[in-house]
């Protein structure tokens, strides 16, 4: 009975302590947390809404990456143009398959041409 | 023994950094000055990066005479090897104008001759950069000889690898033949070529004569068509280069490259049934057909200023490359004189070669009269037009957008000169010659003994080209498979090419054919 006892005792203590040092720990997590937080913004109580077209100038002006609209249209342009001369000199990512390649030629194509370049060969030889 | 391998390895090193160096910085300045880059810096334009693999690199010639034994330069003026070029391997060889002024000696020609070997045991393309001055004088006969090495492999490349000649630079004497036995030359800038300079010209006939006016790329890919396409600087000749292989299989047994393709094969272009003017003297340019049916941002035109009454070209049609010919209404009214009939020939003969199927577009009133073209050989021009096409055994279609006259039909890709398939807009006017000339021999008298000869004319005229003068009649005996809406020109050809595509035909066996000259 005494060694019950002891036993509950025991048991309450080690999970008090585990469920002490858990609140202890959420705490310091809540306290991480708000000294974290992102400063808040202070928004003039009387200003009016902005213009559509100066919003949506501002949205043009700057993209998610932080980039000049200008720098945005140069790559996009830049970008589009590498793609059409790559595509004019029919680079590999253009492709459908390998240049020349006979891979996808049927057995009909194949055979035709080798006859067509056969060279001639006289009677009996 | 480690100390020796250091000092062969030390050894090698320096005889390729000397090699990279060419005639040496300061000619390598003085070829800057010029405006143009060195040898090895325009293959490193033209080859994808880290692919070029150089061979001969440490040849030099063995000539003493002429103070040329204190002229040795490793690769003598030359840099051969193989690369890539949009991942395509290809065969290379660029002439160094820093080393002697490229001038053509016998270790050059060793060095293609080389190259050339490999590119046609490998069936890959081979493109050649010209920078030369002309045959080495100091090597004497032996770089006369050197030309013969590599003409004969030139010609035994004709027809089975693609090869391209670049000329950026002078190209004269003897080594013009070089580029113009192979299958496309491009000059770029201030390039030039001539089999006799100025100074000999004014030596010989008097006549004075600068070397651009002479043989510049205005000349050749206007007047004297023997370039194929010009470029204002080298590095845009480059691009030309890889743009024009796009189009080329590696050789003759394989297909050309098909990109995927983003213009959708359907597409019908309303424009096109508004192109063909009421008034059928008025002219019109074919290239807006071209362009309007074949893939967006697809056309690449050959020799476009010389002989402009014809258009030849690659395009491409459902991503796959196509050679495209036809008359040009807008020039000469699209007549064939004896320099359209040479452009067309050739470019219908290299398309049978490397595989690329052939579209027609017809609009032709005839063969050019005149004295000048009959006494020039007019006959037996055209006739090598009619000998190509009745040759070429890849897919062939043609298509009647407005006039098609006499011989000029039938040598322009008619259905009997084994060709695939004849399509015809409704426009088309399909006849033996024009309604005046044709009342004229029909009605003459009938007309002599009318009251009104004026009236009875007009009125004939207009009763025959109402019978003549359009695509049915043609179509009722079969010369025409099909009379089409100019806007379903494009969803008809991809159809029909997808069917073709796996053409073949195959000629009667014989040495080679003797085509009109």
């Amino acid at each position: 009975m005494e060694n019950l006892a002891w036993g509950l005792q025991m048991t309450v203590l080690g999970m008090g302590l585990v469920f002490a040092l858990l609140a202890l720990l959420w705490g310091l997590l809540r306290l991480v947390l708000w000294l974290d937080r992102p400063a808040a913004e202070t928004v003039p109580a009387e200003t009016a809404p902005p213009e559509p077209a100066a919003a949506a100038a501002a949205t043009a002006g700057t993209g998610d990456a932080g980039m000049d609209a200008e720098l945005v249209a140069a790559i996009l342009v830049a970008t589009m143009t590498h793609r059409a001369v790559r595509r004019r000199e029919a680079a590999p990512v253009m492709r459908s398959y390998w240049p020349g390649s006979l891979l996808y030629a049927s057995r009909w194509v194949g055979a035709g041409r080798s006859r067509q370049h056969r060279a001639w060969l006289g009677r009996g030889r | 023994m480690e100390a020796k391998t250091n000092d062969h390895l030390q050894t090698l090193r320096e005889m390729r950094s000397r090699a990279v160096l060419g005639g040496g910085r300061k000619r390598i300045e003085q070829q800057h000055a010029r405006g143009k880059f060195t040898a090895r810096e325009r293959l490193a334009l033209l080859l994808d990066e880290g692919t070029f693999q150089e061979f001969g690199a440490l040849a030099t010639h063995q000539v003493n005479e002429f103070g040329l034994d204190r002229q040795r330069y490793p690769g003598d003026g030359i840099v051969t090897g193989f690369g890539k070029v949009s991942g395509r391997r290809v065969a290379v060889f660029a002439q160094d104008f820093t080393v002697l002024g490229g001038s053509f000696s016998e270790v050059q020609a060793q060095k293609i001759s080389r190259i050339q070997d490999l590119a046609i045991e490998s069936g890959i393309p081979i493109i050649g950069l010209n920078d030369s001055g002309g045959a080495r004088i100091q090597e004497g006969v032996r770089s006369l000889a050197a030309y013969g090495e590599v003409f004969v492999r030139n010609v035994m490349a004709s027809g089975v690898i693609p090869q391209i000649s670049l000329i950026l630079g002078p190209c004269a004497g003897g080594a013009v033949y070089s580029p113009a036995l192979t299958d496309f030359v491009v000059m770029a800038g201030d390039s030039t070529m001539f089999l006799t300079g100025p100074d000999v010209i004014k030596a010989v006939t008097g006549e004075q004569v600068t070397a651009q006016t002479l043989g510049g790329a205005d000349v050749h890919t206007g007047r004297s068509g023997v370039a194929h396409l010009a470029a204002p600087t080298e590095l845009a000749g480059l691009a030309l280069v890889k743009r024009l292989l796009s189009y080329l299989p590696q050789n003759n047994n394989e297909d050309p490259p098909q990109i995927r393709p983003e213009d959708p094969p359907g597409r019908m272009d309303d424009a096109l049934n508004a192109l063909i003017p009421n008034d059928e003297n008025q002219p019109y340019d074919m290239r807006d057909a071209i362009t309007a049916i074949f893939d967006a941002d697809g056309f690449l035109e050959i020799q476009p200023a010389f002989a402009a009454n014809a258009v030849v070209g690659f395009v491409r049609l459902d991503g796959y490359p196509i050679g495209v010919v036809a008359n040009q209404p807008a020039f000469m009214s699209g007549a064939l004189n004896i320099d359209a009939s040479d452009k067309i020939a050739r470019f219908i003969r290299t398309c049978d070669a490397y595989n690329l199927p052939i579209v027609t577009f017809v609009d032709c009133p005839g063969f050019l009269p005149g004295v000048d073209q009959e006494y020039a050989g007019v006959i037996r021009h055209g006739a090598k037009i009619i000998y190509a096409y009745c040759e070429a055994t890849v897919p062939k279609i043609s298509i009647v957008t407005r006039k098609a006259m006499g011989g000029a039909y039938v040598a322009m890709s008619s259905k009997q000169m084994r060709t695939d398939l004849a399509f015809a807009w409704p426009t088309a006017q399909i006849a033996v010659m024009g309604a005046e000339p044709a009342v004229r021999l029909l009605y003459r008298d009938e007309v002599a003994g009318a009251s009104d000869p004026a009236a009875r004319t007009r009125e004939l005229v207009a009763e025959y080209r109402e019978k003549f003068f359009n695509p049915y009649r043609a179509a009722d005996v079969g010369q025409i498979d099909e009379v089409i809406e100019p806007r379903e020109t494009r969803p008809r050809l991809v159809r029909a090419l997808e069917v073709l595509r796996t053409k073949v035909q195959q000629n009667p066996p014989k040495k080679h054919g003797l085509s009109p000259t």
